[in-house]
């Protein structure tokens, strides 16, 4: 089975799931915690609106959309048992592989997979990475696999640390944040997801373009949809990676999901989605 | 020396709009002043209270951030700051550490993380919290320390355009300037018109007045007199009073005149019976003698030559009476001979006080001139020189023509004209007739026939008695021919 899905309408497709009648007691009895990381634009308070009233919708029962400002934070929170099921960082999920259960991964531009992108404000003349040295650096988080932890390890390789090779650097606490900094002059570089920022370029290309990609990473494993190891057996979790998939293919190609998506810049990226 | 003319001889329905023009510009700057120093403190304490609520909220966001030395959240705050307080234009906020380095600012292109805030900026703010307004760059620059638990963990600099609140200054003065203006000009008009309306009583009187000067003494109509505020109505009454005592005077005198004159004829009347009585006793004589001595030849011839001067002095007498009292001579002819015959009229004043009458006419032809009224004016001086003269004095008179115009003068031995006296001939204008008791009648009768005359007199004191010369103008022959 193998229905296209963009990110947003797995999403959607959580809440299309028929699980309300079959959602474990534990961790959500009343309703269903699922948290969201900075990955989720922050400013995309309509979307989140959407999503929230459609899954409540389809789930006939309460959905929290758990937000928080950092990666670390929405991980605590999934393994201290107080969320469902999340959309966390690859990273986060390498760490604590053993406490959490994949649920699905989107599929981007047909893959599950996406890059770590490193810009540069576009009056900088730096080509490459290796030209970002010196200069005052954005990072998005230190749970971020490509808003951090793929620059820490270019650097490793180069045997230095962000202290040492860059002027200054910050933490940004999301990905938009890092291009707003960039894009601003406030740092001159930074790490940001490579989804977000194609992302970007289409819905506030005033904001890209006053940044320029100066290094592309390796394909890195797209960030998944996971829920705590102990639920992992949960109907009403397992309907819901199930629910996810299935709505998810069919929301992709129906008028309703052309209606609460109305970005049809998320479809282009439609994909696949494996059951876990 | 000023061109222009002093300000109390310019006319008042000039003079009050300008002085309205004057107080309503001084009363428009003076508001204005007020206005504009009201207006310039009003934004002031506006701006300062936009700025405090500006800072207020500022720090408050940001002061977490700060405390924790966050570039990303502070610039996130001031980013997202901007615009996002109405009334205040903020060009930048910086916020400054301790250390007097940037940790972050809404513009980080000029203001880079972590560097000093340059010298020549920290210069226009100042140390302590507060505004500093420049209002010839059109900026004001905020101050606002950000405190934590006592302790100072930076500073919020910004610096605000003020741009608008000038604009807003100008567009009030030109406000100001133009509504002020237009009120100027405006009241001015109203000043003029209002002014202008009120004084048109004056214009009447002014036009009645000249009137009395040109000898038309009338009342105002009452129509006039109904339309005019009650000022202007009590002067027209007073107008109209003396306007009425001065006809009434002339009636007065002229009847008074008119009496003179039969006077005069009676004195006259007296004098020539007198001159025709004396050669009549001789004449009666004469007869007498052409009576008793018929076949004398001599005797005969002797007293019919006799009888001829007297009826010849009579006839003169009489002619002169007869041209002089019973007119009938042309009123637009002078001849030299009408001159001529007024010695005998005088004939017996000039007996009676033993004068000697100095007559010179040098009049050569007939001039085109009012020769009853110039027989008047003549004779009258004459009488009047004989009067004034002393016993056994002498009396001369000169008639002359040059330049177009006749000259006639009359010299005493008398006393002096008396200055009212000689003013009721050399007056300009029309003077009131001198009263019953007073003397005069008959200079102010000369005096009036000079001035029908379109003549002037002149009265000269010497050193024994006086001379009057009357200029009278003669019109030359071509507009004799065509009156």
């Amino acid at each position: 089975m193998i229905p296209a899905v963009s990110r947003r309408s797995i999403l959607l497709g959580t809440a299309a799931a028929s699980v309300s009648s079959i959602l474990p007691a534990a961790g959500a009895s009343e309703g269903f915690n699922f948290g969201l990381t900075p990955l989720f634009l922050d400013n995309d308070i309509e979307l989140l609106a959407m999503v929230g009233r459609y899954l409540t919708k389809r789930l006939e029962r309460p959905i929290a959309l758990i937000k928080r400002r950092t990666y670390h934070e929405i991980s605590a929170m999934l393994l201290s048992g107080q969320l469902d099921a999340a959309w966390i960082c690859d990273d986060p999920y390498v760490q604590y592989q053993d406490k959490l259960a994949l649920l699905a991964v989107p599929l981007y531009r047909h893959k599950p997979l996406y890059q770590t992108y490193v810009i540069v404000n576009d009056s900088n003349s730096a080509q490459s990475f290796d030209d970002i040295r010196g200069t005052v650096h954005a990072f998005s988080d230190p749970d971020s696999t490509s808003g951090y932890l793929v620059t820490r390890w270019m650097l490793a390789l180069r045997q230095t640390t962000p202290a040492l090779f860059f002027r200054d650097s910050f933490f940004t606490y999301g990905h938009r944040n890092v291009i707003r900094a960039v894009g601003a002059g406030l740092a001159q570089s930074g790490s940001i997801d490579g989804y977000v920022w194609e992302v970007m370029t289409e819905r506030e290309p005033e904001l890209v373009r006053r940044t320029r990609i100066v290094f592309k990473s390796e394909w890195l494993g797209f960030p998944p949809i996971v829920t705590p190891m102990v639920i992992r057996d949960m109907p009403a979790v397992k309907a819901l990676g199930r629910g996810a998939a299935r709505h998810a293919y069919r929301s992709a190609r129906s008028k309703n999901s052309e209606r609460v998506g109305a970005r049809r810049i998320h479809y282009r990226n439609a994909g696949y989605v494996r059951e876990h | 020396m000023s061109r222009f003319p002093r300000l109390p001889a310019w006319p008042l329905t000039l003079k009050v709009p300008l002085l309205v023009a004057a107080l309503m510009i001084a009363v428009a700057v003076i508001i204005s002043q007020i206005v504009l120093t009201r207006l310039v403190k009003d934004q002031e304490t506006n701006l300062t209270l936009l700025a405090n609520a500006y800072l207020d909220g500022l720090s408050a966001a940001v002061l977490p951030a700060v405390i924790r030395g966050d570039v990303w959240e502070t610039f996130d705050v001031l980013d997202r700051a901007r615009g996002q307080y109405s009334g205040v234009e903020a060009r930048y906020a910086i916020v400054e550490l301790p250390d007097g380095s940037v940790l972050a600012a809404s513009d980080p292109t000029s203001f880079p993380i972590h560097s000093p805030v340059p010298a020549e900026l920290r210069s226009k703010f100042l140390n302590k919290d507060g505004l500093v307004i420049n209002d010839d760059v059109g900026r004001a620059w905020l101050t606002r320390g950000l405190r934590a638990e006592g302790f100072s963990v930076g500073q919020i600099l910004a610096e605000i355009d003020i741009a608008s609140l000038l604009r807003i200054r100008s567009q009030v003065v030109l406000t100001l300037i133009l509504v002020n203006g237009a009120l100027a000009i405006a009241f001015s008009l109203i000043g003029y018109f209002a002014v202008k309306h009120m004084l048109q009583p004056l214009g009447v009187l002014s036009r009645y007045v000249e009137r009395a000067r040109e000898g038309r003494v009338e009342p105002i109509p009452e129509r006039y007199r109904k339309k005019v505020a009650s000022e202007f109505g009590q002067l027209f009454d007073r107008f109209n009073a003396m306007a009425r005592a001065v006809s009434d005077r002339e009636t007065l005198a002229s009847h008074l005149a008119e009496q003179d004159k039969y006077a005069m004829l009676g004195r006259l009347a007296s004098g020539m019976a007198h001159e025709v009585n004396n050669p009549l006793g001789g004449m009666m004589n004469a007869i007498d003698t052409i009576q008793s001595h018929s076949e004398d030849p001599e005797v005969l011839s002797k007293s019919l030559d006799f009888l001829k001067r007297g009826l010849a002095g009579i006839r003169n007498v009489v002619r002169a009476a007869l041209v002089t009292y019973k007119g009938g001579s042309d009123t637009s002819l002078l001849t030299p001979t009408e001159l001529d015959d007024l010695p005998f009229l005088v004939q017996h004043e000039t007996g009676v006080r033993r004068l000697r009458l100095d007559w010179r006419n040098r009049v050569p032809e007939p001039l085109a001139i009012d020769g009853p009224a110039v027989r008047q004016i003549t004779l009258n001086l004459l009488l009047n020189a004989c009067a004034a003269s002393p016993f056994g004095g002498a009396v001369a008179v000169e008639a002359s023509r040059s330049d177009g115009a006749l000259r006639i003068a009359v010299s005493d031995e008398g006393p002096g004209l008396p200055q009212d006296m000689a003013a009721l001939l050399t007056s300009a204008g029309r003077i009131a007739a001198p009263s019953r008791e007073s003397k005069g009648l008959g200079l102010w009768t000369t005096g009036n026939l000079i001035k029908r005359l379109n003549g002037v007199a002149a009265v000269e004191r010497r050193e024994t008695g006086t001379r009057i010369v009357v200029t009278l103008p003669v019109k030359t022959e071509a507009a004799r021919h065509a009156a």
